[in-house]
């Protein structure tokens, strides 16, 4: 948790279900386990799910409550707003709340093509993502005879996981059924809902995210999630899912001019946002259409201004389509922004090139491999054949 | 794709075609104008766009939502209509972007209209303005300039309310009755080289020694005892041993001299 807040950011005591220690911390203080949550390993803050286990492992184990997640979008906002489904449907699966506004879809459409969560894989403990040699004994022991000490080792991975399962997986060719859903709290922000009026003059912010914020707020405070509520109810995590912020429907002109009127409306909106996050139990993930902003400064601004931010490059309709060394990957995933919450400086991810694959069951975020080993292996299996 | 396109404009669509100073797409606007009427009402906001007489016909500032329904209301045709505007750079030049893209965006959800095709000239504008419309179309479609003469090349981009995004790429002309021909193919020339094949280089070619085995050297490689090589049984314990069992399995070897009875028997003291 980023606020410093004595009992929610404390390990659980009871014995968390995929935990593989039995090292148990002894606390005095009563603590809350909200479902769906766990602490960090590296510092304790609380942590969910985004719904894909790679981006999770990129951001430390998982998304830390009372923060904002960036996604800079793809050109055609198709994987973007995967991520944002993703996120949505963790929420449904975990029975958080959700909060969606959107200036374009109907933020109930957005709601009804979330993927259908992979259940029967939930109670599994093993990671499936690794790719192991098969456990049976007798066939590994025939496999090799003079390494047979290195068996059961899982090959180079170069897809990233951790080694707890946390979060769950989803498959892109079903939508969920509309029970798991219902069951799920939604709070909908659509804005030509919301008829907008004439700006206050002083005001830096336009005002559709004043409406956007003000109903936030709204719900936050009515709901129970603001931490210095009373701990006498069972706490829950709202997730809220912003597409598209700051495209030209919000009112914006940021992404349609180079030098834009109200250039920091946007950036004034994640400062209230992110000061509203950190006093409450929420979790945001925003797309922002950045390859429409023209100012990188302010689009610089806005990222320095979110905790965590990534920028999806898909392939699709560039010369890098065609390019042999991405034909495995649908596009770049770029991280901007790692955070670093109660501490000084933040651990950066070890790897620059990361791209991603929309599989039907998976959205995994891999090493891009690079030119040399495609070589390398190739040369390697005709020499086999012939010894 | 081009033809689908102009056939078939299915309900709530909105195309874009995006044309430059090099390759006009007037025409290409006029075949689709062309392709999908029955009957033609046309609103001339040209010749008085701000509304300097005293009875304009349409100004650009009536270009807002409950302008255009009652405009599309007066037709009082039952099926509804597809609005086609010429031009929606001139509109872009008097009212901002955000505002045009919010009344753009009402149309398609109201279901005044059935379709919307727009002629957008994409040198006109700042990046950031073309880009923020073309994002809100279900299909762009981008003229320039062909090979031949008369040719144009059309790229068109379509995407889906599933978020699938098709590219087709097609040579086209247009007759004189404004009928589009499209030519073959665009067979991709110029980006796409095919790049010949490197030879593999063969390494095991040309040796001074002999790689191969016979199959008597085969049987006896396969026969040779190897060092660490233990029972199966073993070899189970050891790869599946259970976490937190640090047993050390020890087989004395030929080597080992374990005599229980006196260790320092050899020693001459």
């Amino acid at each position: 948790m980023a606020a410093p807040v004595s009992t929610v950011g404390k390990p659980s005591a009871e014995r968390l279900p995929l935990n593989t220690t039995s090292f148990q911390k002894k606390t005095r203080t009563k603590l809350i386990s909200i479902p769906g949550t766990r602490p960090s390993v590296q510092n304790g803050q609380l942590l969910v799910s985004t719904g894909v286990t790679s981006l999770d492992y990129l951001l430390g184990g998982g998304l830390a409550v009372g923060t904002v997640l960036l996604v800079e979008e793809d050109r055609y906002d198709s994987y973007s707003r995967m991520i944002l489904k993703y996120f949505l449907a963790e929420g449904v699966v975990c029975r958080h709340e959700l909060f969606v506004a959107s200036a374009q879809d109907n933020p109930d459409d957005i709601l009804q093509e979330l993927p259908a969560p992979i259940l029967d894989d939930v109670a599994i403990h093993k990671p499936v993502e690794q790719p192991r040699l098969s456990c049976e004994p007798q066939d590994s022991l025939d496999a090799m005879k003079i390494a047979w000490r290195y068996q059961n080792l899982p090959k180079v991975q170069s897809a990233l996981a951790s080694s707890s399962r946390f979060g769950h997986y989803y498959d892109v060719s079903k939508t969920m059924e509309p029970e798991i859903r219902q069951a799920a709290k939604c709070h909908r922000f659509y804005l030509t809902e919301h008829p907008t009026q004439s700006p206050p003059t002083h005001s830096t912010m336009l005002e559709s995210y004043s409406a956007l914020l003000k109903s936030l707020q709204e719900v936050i405070n009515s709901e129970g999630f603001d931490v210095a509520a009373p701990m006498s109810k069972s706490r829950n995590i709202l997730r809220i899912g912003l597409p598209s912020l700051g495209s030209a429907l919000w009112g914006d002109d940021l992404s349609c001019h180079d030098n834009p009127r109200n250039g920091h409306a946007l950036a004034t909106f994640f400062y209230g946002l992110r000061a509203m996050l950190r006093s409450s139990l929420a979790v945001a993930v925003v797309t922002v259409p950045s390859h429409l902003i023209q100012d990188r400064a302010l689009m610089g601004n806005i990222t320095r201004l979110c905790d965590n931010a990534i920028a999806l490059e898909s392939f699709k309709g560039s010369e890098r389509e065609t390019n042999p060394l991405y034909k495995d990957y649908h596009g770049l995933l770029h991280v901007r922004q790692v955070p670093h919450l109660n501490c000084l400086a933040s651990k950066l991810p070890d790897h620059k090139d990361l791209a991603f694959k929309l599989k039907r069951k998976q959205f995994t975020i891999e090493l891009c491999q690079p030119v040399s080993t495609i070589g390398c292996q190739k040369s390697k299996v005709k020499l086999l054949t012939v010894a | 794709m081009l033809t689908e396109l102009l056939q078939g404009s299915d309900a709530g669509g909105f195309i874009i075609i995006r044309d430059s100073a090099s390759c006009s797409g007037r025409h290409l606007l006029k075949s689709f104008i062309n392709a999908a009427l029955n009957r033609l009402h046309f609103h001339n906001a040209y010749s008085d766009p701000l509304g300097w007489t005293d009875k304009p016909t349409f100004t650009v500032h009536q270009f807002c939502m409950e302008e255009l329904a009652r405009l599309l209301k007066q037709t009082s045709h039952p099926k509804p209509a597809t609005l086609v505007i010429d031009s929606l750079s001139w509109i872009l030049r008097h009212v901002s972007p955000p505002a045009v893209c919010a009344t753009l965006h009402q149309l398609r959800k109201g279901g005044a209209v059935r379709a919307i095709v727009a002629l957008l000239h994409g040198d006109m504008h700042q990046r950031g303005t073309v880009g923020s419309v073309c994002h809100l179309a279900s299909s762009v479609i981008t003229v320039a300039p062909g090979m031949k003469g008369g040719d144009a090349v059309a790229k068109i981009t379509k995407r889906s309310k599933s978020g699938k995004v098709v590219q087709d790429e097609d040579i086209f002309t247009i007759n004189n009755d404004l009928t589009v021909v499209i030519q073959s193919k665009h067979s991709q020339v110029g980006h796409k080289q095919a790049d010949p094949e490197e030879q593999e280089m063969d390494p095991t070619a040309h040796l001074t020694f002999n790689l191969r085995l016979s199959n008597k050297e085969r049987e006896a490689k396969e026969k040779l005892a190897l060092p660490f090589v233990f029972s199966k049984e073993k070899k189970t314990a050891l790869l599946h041993s259970s976490p937190g069992s640090g047993r050390i399995l020890y087989e004395p070897d030929a080597n080992d001299d374990y005599d229980q009875e006196d260790p320092d028997d050899d020693l001459d003291v």
